[in-house]
């Protein structure tokens, strides 16, 4: 008897587990209710409510803020009492919340047909192993700006020559040429990349011995050498926007910064390097929604009709308006809006050498290994070929402890 | 050290811009008026000072901008001073005579000045000839071999050619008590010269930024410049006293200036920290130092970036590679440090918010439940086949 009843106790615990982890059936005939986690901007987070408040009163869409997403996604993101149904992140944790199991391919809800109409590096930029998990809204990429008090339009230099000609002509008394955040990896990756270097390719491969990538920090350490020391974020962006460098490759969050300083800015492409004919190729973020699996069945219709007006050129557009950002959807860049912001238009120019940024889990550990890597040979004077030895190895033995 | 004294004096000057940059907070694309004044034959050199209702400062320092003479409209002066600045007051003979404060509109203005007291404006025009556009400008400071006079400067554009001043040798270079030379000059040049003895002696051409820079030319005219102001106060050398972890081996200091990025060594891990001998490590930094990391075993482990107010000693106690407590006083309960590699670990960070905790907290319990209930099942099984 005992045993009798201690299987049916455990078979009715699992039945009410399953039953918990189904979450309450969706009520065909009410309306549903979408939940999307961000961790955006107010502006941006505005502009998708009202493009999505269209769908009231059938499906009511809830953006809740949510700082420390990635961790909470991490502890919940299979609970389905816990979990959203979307959130709208970057690209570059893809591939952990994929290996998780917790993410539905996108492409289960908006055709391939739809998805073509995006700009290629977006879409490489949201698929991990061969599926698409998120659809993008916008990217962002570093920049090439400059004083228009200290360089002038015809000055700008096209290339990494012209680059660094003027900032020996330039660089003195307190004042530089061009400054950058020189020793941060993800910084340094344009220059690798218009080497053909890497620090991690799409397969999870750490590419800091590769011989591309020294020939790019090799080349590169010239033009430190005329930058300050200390080249980390503040210094670089104070630096100019105190009118105390004459340019510099920053991300789009400086723009509105250095126009409050009064500085006149020009924006224009990455400078081509002599040696390989490629461009600075900067990585690339995209931002956009993923559907998380727990939501996938149980809502599948509201879900499909969430991104299918998040397809819409409207929103796009509305959100460069807001805050700036490049659209994903090719087709945005045809509104008269958009195609007159420089800002927009220049990271819609640097987005066809940009190179997304890696979206396998093996990224996390690359960006510390890869930072030692650039101090040592940028401000500690280290063999350049020795320390990208030993960073190599050290990124291999870390990514082999993750599995 | 040379280098580092060299080091010291352009941090200086930064830290003295970033003072007193509060100070002139006007935005530098605000609007600008144009205020003349007619000042008493014994005003010399007058000079204006403006400021907003807020307190805001229109310039530096008192007396303000130097007044420029308008050639032709001879007894008028000139100055531009930004449009949202809402008193002023013109000043004269190295300040020591002044008006009151005079509430001005954010139009165009000229003052009549018969005395401190006695003083008209009036917003229509006084003055004869078209009113100049605005340009702004920049000033250029120069210090000069004693026996150049009648200091003046001389600005283009390059390689247009295009001339600041009308002839050569330029605009007066007025003298400050500090022994430095001042003049303005237009943004848009890029070339300048400095020269003495009404042009007879001179510096070479100097590219130059428009940015307020700081000359100091050499008896043979050879010239170097800066753009941090060679004058800002020194600070004096501050003492940075550590307790570093017990396994950090060979502690050393690395000490810089954000965000210039200035440091005060010259390569990491920077210089090895000194025994007291009364429980502290210690290094001499110089005063403008505001960032410090300390770091052990060559440099291999380190704290993150520590910021600190420059100028004051200060103490920092390191418990490992992720905590330091600095105190600007020697602390009073500062135990030597715990080896950071028998401290325990640190409690692993809980996500900003818990949503669905509870329903995290049930699904776990219902789990251990189910894995009891089945592990009871499991054991009923595996005993009925025995």
């Amino acid at each position: 008897m005992k045993r009798l009843f201690a299987a049916l106790l455990s078979l009715c615990l699992l039945a009410a587990l399953l039953t918990a982890c189904g979450g309450p059936a969706v009520d065909p005939d009410g309306p549903a209710t979408i939940t999307i986690w961000h961790d955006k901007e107010d502006e941006v987070a505005a502009v998708l409510q009202e493009e999505l408040d269209q769908l009231a009163p059938d499906i009511q869409v809830k953006l809740e803020r949510k700082d420390g997403l990635t961790d909470s996604l991490k502890m919940v993101g299979n609970d389905p009492k816990a979990a959203p149904d979307m959130y709208f992140f970057a690209h570059d944790k893809v591939g952990v919340f994929a290996e998780m199991g917790i993410l539905a391919p996108i492409t289960d809800f908006v055709d391939e047909k739809t998805l073509a109409g995006y700009l290629p590096m977006t879409i490489k930029a949201a698929t991990y192993k061969g599926e698409v998990y998120q659809l993008p809204l916008y990217f962002e990429t570093l920049l090439y700006m400059y004083n228009r008090l200290y360089m002038s339009d015809e000055e700008v230099p096209a290339t990494t020559e012209e680059l660094y000609a003027y900032m020996e002509q330039t660089t003195q008394g307190g004042h530089y040429g061009f400054v950058e955040q020189h020793s941060t990896a993800y910084y340094a990756a344009g220059w690798l990349h218009a080497f053909g270097g890497y620090i991690l390719d799409s397969e999870g491969n750490p590419g800091l011995d590769d011989p591309n990538t020294i020939r790019a920090l090799e080349y590169h350490k010239k033009f430190v050498s005329l930058m300050p020391t200390e080249g980390e974020y503040a210094t670089v962006n104070t630096l100019f926007r105190e009118g105390k460098a004459h340019s510099t490759i920053g991300g789009p969050w400086l723009v509105p910064t250095a126009r409050e300083a009064g500085i006149d800015l020009g924006i224009a492409p990455m400078p081509v390097v002599d040696e390989t004919g490629s461009p600075i190729a900067p990585y690339s973020g995209v931002q956009g929604v993923h559907v998380l699996k727990v939501a996938a069945e149980r809502k599948h219709d509201a879900i499909a009709k969430v991104l299918e007006v998040l397809t819409g050129d409207s929103v796009g557009t509305a959100i460069a308006a807001a805050s700036g950002c490049a659209p994903a959807r090719e087709t945005c860049y045809q509104d008269p809006a958009v195609a007159e912001d420089e800002m927009v238009m220049a990271m819609y120019e640097t987005a066809q050498n940009a190179v997304p940024m890696p979206n396998v889990p093996e990224m996390d550990v690359m960006w510390t290994v890869t930072e030692n890597l650039l101090v040592e040979v940028n401000m500690q004077g280290a063999d350049l070929q020795t320390s990208a030895n030993a960073a190599q190895q050290q990124a291999l033995d870390l990514i082999k402890q993750m599995q | 050290m040379s280098r580092i004294k060299r080091w010291t004096a352009a941090l200086l000057a930064l830290l003295f811009l970033f003072v007193m940059a509060p100070a002139a907070a006007f935005a530098e694309g605000d609007d600008y008026i144009l205020i003349y004044a007619q000042v008493p034959q014994d005003w010399q050199a007058p000079h204006i000072w403006a400021w907003a209702d807020d307190g805001t400062n229109a310039f530096a320092a008192w007396p303000g901008e130097a007044m420029e003479a308008d050639a032709d409209n001879p007894g008028w002066y000139r100055c531009w001073v930004p449009a949202t600045a809402t008193n002023i007051i013109i000043n004269a003979s190295e300040g020591t005579v002044q008006t009151k404060d005079q509430k001005i509109e954010a139009k165009n203005a000229w003052f009549t000045i018969a005395g401190p007291e006695d003083v008209t404006v009036s917003y229509d025009q006084q003055t004869e000839g078209e009113l100049p556009e605005y340009v702004a400008t920049f000033k250029i400071h120069a210090q000069v071999p004693e026996s150049w006079q009648d200091v003046g400067l001389w600005a283009w554009l390059d390689p247009d050619g295009t001339n600041a001043f009308e002839a050569w040798p330029g605009k007066a270079m007025a003298a400050g008590e500090d022994g430095w030379y001042t003049a303005a000059a237009p943004v848009w040049v890029n070339r300048i010269i400095v020269n003495g003895n009404g042009g007879e002696v001179q510096t070479e051409d100097l590219s130059i930024d428009p940015a307020e820079i700081w000359v100091t030319v050499a008896e043979d005219g050879s010239a170097e410049f800066t753009y941090n102001d060679p004058n800002a106060p020194v600070a004096e050398d501050i003492t940075v006293r550590v307790k570093a972890p017990a396994d950090w081996t060979g502690p050393c200091l690395w000490a810089w200036s954000a965000p210039d990025g200035t440091n005060a060594f010259t390569s990491w891990p920077g210089e090895p920290l000194e025994d007291t001998g009364d429980g502290w490590l210690a290094l001499t930094v110089p005063g403008w130092v505001n960032s410090l990391i300390v770091n052990g075993n060559e440099g291999s482990v380190q704290t993150g970036d520590l910021s600190v107010e420059p100028g004051k000693d200060v103490w920092v106690v390191v418990t490992d590679a992720e905590n330091a407590a600095v105190s600007y006083e020697e602390p009073a309960d500062a135990a030597p440090a715990p080896d950071s590699a028998s401290a325990p670990a640190a409690e692993p960070q809980a996500p900003a918010e818990e949503p669905g905790g509870m329903a995290v907290g049930v699904i776990v319990a219902i789990a251990a439940v189910v894995i009891l209930a089945a592990g009871g099942v499991f054991l009923a099984m595996k005993k009925k086949k025995q």
